[in-house]
């Protein structure tokens, strides 16, 4: 057996000891498979995310290829949620629970199948949370920005906005001076939000503008772009002193180009906050030089499950047609939208992943997102840690390889997110998927988008967020890659 | 009519094959050896030259293959110009290099790869070679008193090299000066470098400059406008340019300057994948016959293939060529 301590404890934090001390008790008794001890890897967590996907003590078996059984097996369990006053039966019940759903249907409620963590339904989820905000607001009686963990987004602190703006004036006072500045000065904003930060940084841009005389202001074109045509509203409430040089364009954030063709090769400045974590990961693992694909399939345990079904009128056997169909219809599924609001958050609430190992032959049978060659990920893993769990960031790396073509020769892009920087930062720390709200929460692979950033001709940097103090955004911005 | 008029080239590169950039990147890092590289070069220079057969082009060429980039398949073979060979990661980054001496006189060996081509070609054939502008932009110098004498020293050397390659058979020679786009108050000097590569050297010359294609995109924006009146001081035949991707508005310099050059109209956007039709590339060559008698016409992409997938460029290539014909058979009557 191997034990991963996978994040930096506390004194008196960890309970790594009892866990232990619960396994081997186990083997004395005879309640661990014997053939399971040499292949088993403890993985001992402390999650961040005080909602997530996961139970207490989990176990992940590995397959092959056709999806039957190996010998490697995961458990992990996380200190922070772990009873330790349960921890042997929690341990034995976990271990025993591989597989359980086909060989004991009552232990939970499986709602789909196998799949890539990247087409797992908490993705659908995620998107009708967006699509769907102001009703499940209105329910749970807060913002959404509300569940950040400093109760409010990093994207509005005025001091980031501030310096956001001078870098931009900057750019275009140097542009200016060379004769080089387009007559119309696009800027856009992906990711609307509640329109905040798009509001504080037109107001600096245009004090700034008219303070200096540049006259850059009536020649700015700044585009609100959202996949939510209600949030692009509820933005475009917040920058209306702005209205005659904002313009909303509905635009799905995996590929901006779409929409925005038109402005290929003119946009002088891009910023996303808080979208990359948003979207779509697939997540690699590798043990013993050997690599795999995370497969889940989302379930409710028994008890949650019951307890839906029960409060909600929904018979046990009709919970899983029913959340495909809140997925598919909304929350307007019976006819009565606050019962469907209240379904959708009790579902989400008590959603779990269970997790499998599938084995794949090499990095050529890693199911790649557009930009990302299988020679970057060669590299990466050549310079990465031996055993590692790490993110293949799908939807942030499509959505920068579909942005940076809309950048003039001398934009760039600025993305405020969480980001993991390189590779040996996933030895620490647990880095998603986490549950914000309605949403899925995820750190991006900083790594990987470095070196799609690097095919495409721009070199990545990450900086601290050094706006808030504890905070753990990071600032990507572009720089051109001569 | 005959095919002499509107006759299509690539403007130097092809499409880069993904293998072979990983060899590339392969011999980089010491995984394969120098030997190993030549060949599959050689095979996929071989490869290129088809596909321009195949495709129709009247002029062909090695499609650049064996370089990494437009700088250091120079700055490597430049006497004098000292390398830092650890300073790149991937083989498409820039070497750091640096002259520190006034730079020898030595042959660049172009001449071998120039005769590769003409070993598997019956075609007219072209050779681009990176002008001396663009190269002391990219090569620090810590000798020369102004980026003019750096510049005029390397057209001095690269100016024997050229003289060679017209000794062993080169029709047609293309300079290359992406850079002037981005410099564009340098270019009194840089025409006078250009001067300086061309002198007596009895080849069809042309100079391509566009607004740059490091890693497909551009690098600059603005209008060909800068470039006149300085560029009508250039000893060349034919100047190269990009108008498939900006418009064809630039297309009036010629009429408003009465430029003496023939032109290569760029009718193919290298920057995109969307393939043209042979009608829009007609369309395009049309209305540069709006300015410009067709004897004074040829018909290239706008820049390099290099960055478009094969199965991009081959058809674009076709297009060209259908839309040039096209053309062609209206001229005929």
């Amino acid at each position: 057996m191997i034990i991963h301590l996978n994040f930096l404890p506390k004194p008196g934090e960890t309970a790594a000891g009892e866990v232990l001390a619960a396994l081997i008790a186990l083997i004395d008794q005879g309640r661990l498979d014997p053939e399971m001890l040499p292949h088993l890897r403890l993985h001992l967590d402390w999650i961040q995310y005080k909602a997530n996907f996961r139970e207490p003590v989990t176990v992940r078996h590995a397959t092959d290829a056709r999806g039957e059984r190996m010998a490697l097996a995961e458990l992990a369990v996380d200190l922070r949620r772990a009873s330790r006053d349960r921890l042997i039966d929690e341990l034995s019940g976990a271990l025993a629970s591989v597989g359980a759903a086909e060989r004991d249907p009552g232990r939970r409620v499986v709602v789909e199948d196998w799949v890539p963590l990247g087409e797992s339904s908490i993705w659908q989820f995620n998107r009708l949370f967006w699509q769907r905000l102001a009703d499940w607001e209105r329910q749970s009686g807060r913002g959404f920005e509300a569940a950040l963990p400093s109760g409010r987004s990093d994207a509005n602190d005025p001091a980031a906005v501030a310096d956001a703006v001078a870098d931009f004036w900057t750019l275009l006072v140097e542009l200016d001076k060379r004769g080089q500045l387009p007559a119309e000065i696009f800027a856009l904003e992906i990711g609307v939000g509640s329109g905040t930060r798009a509001g504080l940084w037109l107001d600096r841009f245009k004090t700034i503008d008219e303070a200096r005389a540049t006259g850059f202001y009536p020649r700015l074109r700044f585009l609100l772009a959202d996949y939510s045509l209600p949030t692009l509203d509820r933005a475009m409430s917040a920058v209306e002193a702005h209205r005659e040089v904002v313009s909303m364009i509905a635009t799905d954030a995996l590929n901006p180009l779409r929409a925005l063709s038109f402005l290929r090769y003119k946009i002088l400045y891009v910023h996303l906050t808080n979208v990359y974590d948003n979207l779509p990961v697939d997540e690699l693992v590798r043990r013993d030089g050997q690599l795999y694909l995370v497969e889940t399939r989302a379930y409710l345990p028994a008890p949650v499950a019951r307890a839906v079904a029960s409060a909600h009128g929904v018979g046990p056997s009709e919970l899983r047609p029913t959340i495909a169909r809140l997925l598919e219809t909304g929350p307007d599924l019976f006819g009565d939208r606050e019962r469907g609001v209240a379904f959708w958050r009790a579902v989400w609430e008590g959603l779990c992943l269970e997790e499998r190992l599938r084995r794949l032959e090499g990095t050529a049978d890693v199911p790649l997102p557009p930009g990302l060659h299988g020679d970057d990920l060669d590299e990466l893993l050549a310079t990465a840690p031996a055993d590692i769990r790490f993110h293949i960031s799908r939807g942030a790396v499509e959505s920068f390889v579909n942005t940076v073509p809309l950048l003039h020769p001398r934009g760039y892009l600025q993305v405020q997110d969480i980001f993991v920087a390189t590779m040996d930062e996933y030895r620490q720390g647990f880095r998603g998927p986490g549950k914000l709200d309605g949403s899925v929460v995820n750190w991006v692979n900083g790594a990987l988008l470095r070196a799609v950033g690097a095919r495409t001709g721009y070199d990545v940097h990450f900086a601290p967020f050094r706006y808030r103090a504890g905070s753990r955004t990071s600032i990507l911005y572009t720089t051109l890659r001569e | 009519m005959a095919t002499q008029y509107l006759p299509t080239a690539v403007v130097g590169s092809y499409s880069m094959p993904a293998w072979l950039e990983r060899a590339k990147n392969d011999f980089l890092r010491r995984r394969i050896t120098a030997h190993d590289l030549d060949e599959m070069h050689d095979a996929a220079v071989k490869a290129a030259i088809k596909d321009q057969e195949v495709a129709g082009l009247d002029v062909v060429s090695d499609g650049e293959l064996r370089r990494d980039n437009m700088i250091d398949y120079f700055a490597t073979r430049l006497p004098g110009v000292e390398i830092d060979r650890g300073s790149k990661a991937s083989y498409y980054d820039f070497y750091d290099s640096v002259v520190r001496n006034r730079m020898p006189m030595a042959p660049l060996g172009l001449v071998e790869h120039f005769r590769f081509l003409r070993t598997f070609t019956d075609r007219r054939t072209k050779v681009s070679v990176t002008g001396p502008h663009s190269l002391v932009k990219r090569i620090r110098n810590q000798h020369y008193p102004t980026e003019e004498a750096f510049a005029v020293e390397i057209a001095r050397i690269m100016n024997l090299e050229l003289r060679e390659l017209v000794r062993a058979g080169a029709e047609q020679i293309q300079i290359d000066e992406p850079y002037y786009s981005g410099f564009p108050e340098d270019l009194p000097w840089g025409v006078r470098a250009i001067n300086a590569l061309v002198d007596g050297v009895d080849a069809r010359l042309s100079l391509h400059v566009c607004y740059g294609n490091r890693y497909g995109k551009p690098s600059w924006e603005g209008s060909y406008r800068y470039l006149f009146p300085a560029i009508l001081e250039a000893r060349v035949h034919q100047i190269t340019l990009e108008f498939a991707r900006r418009g064809s508005e630039d297309l009036r310099l010629f009429k408003e300057f009465d430029a003496p050059f023939t032109l290569g109209l760029g009718v193919v956007d290298v920057k995109t994948h969307d393939i043209e039709t042979p009608a829009l590339v007609a369309e395009r060559i049309r209305e540069a016959l709006a300015i410009l008698p067709v004897d004074r016409l040829s018909v290239n992409p706008d820049c390099g293939l290099l960055h478009l997938p094969r199965e991009v460029a081959f058809p674009k290539l076709g297009a060209m060529v259908e839309g040039a014909q096209l053309v062609r058979r209206e001229l005929q009557g």
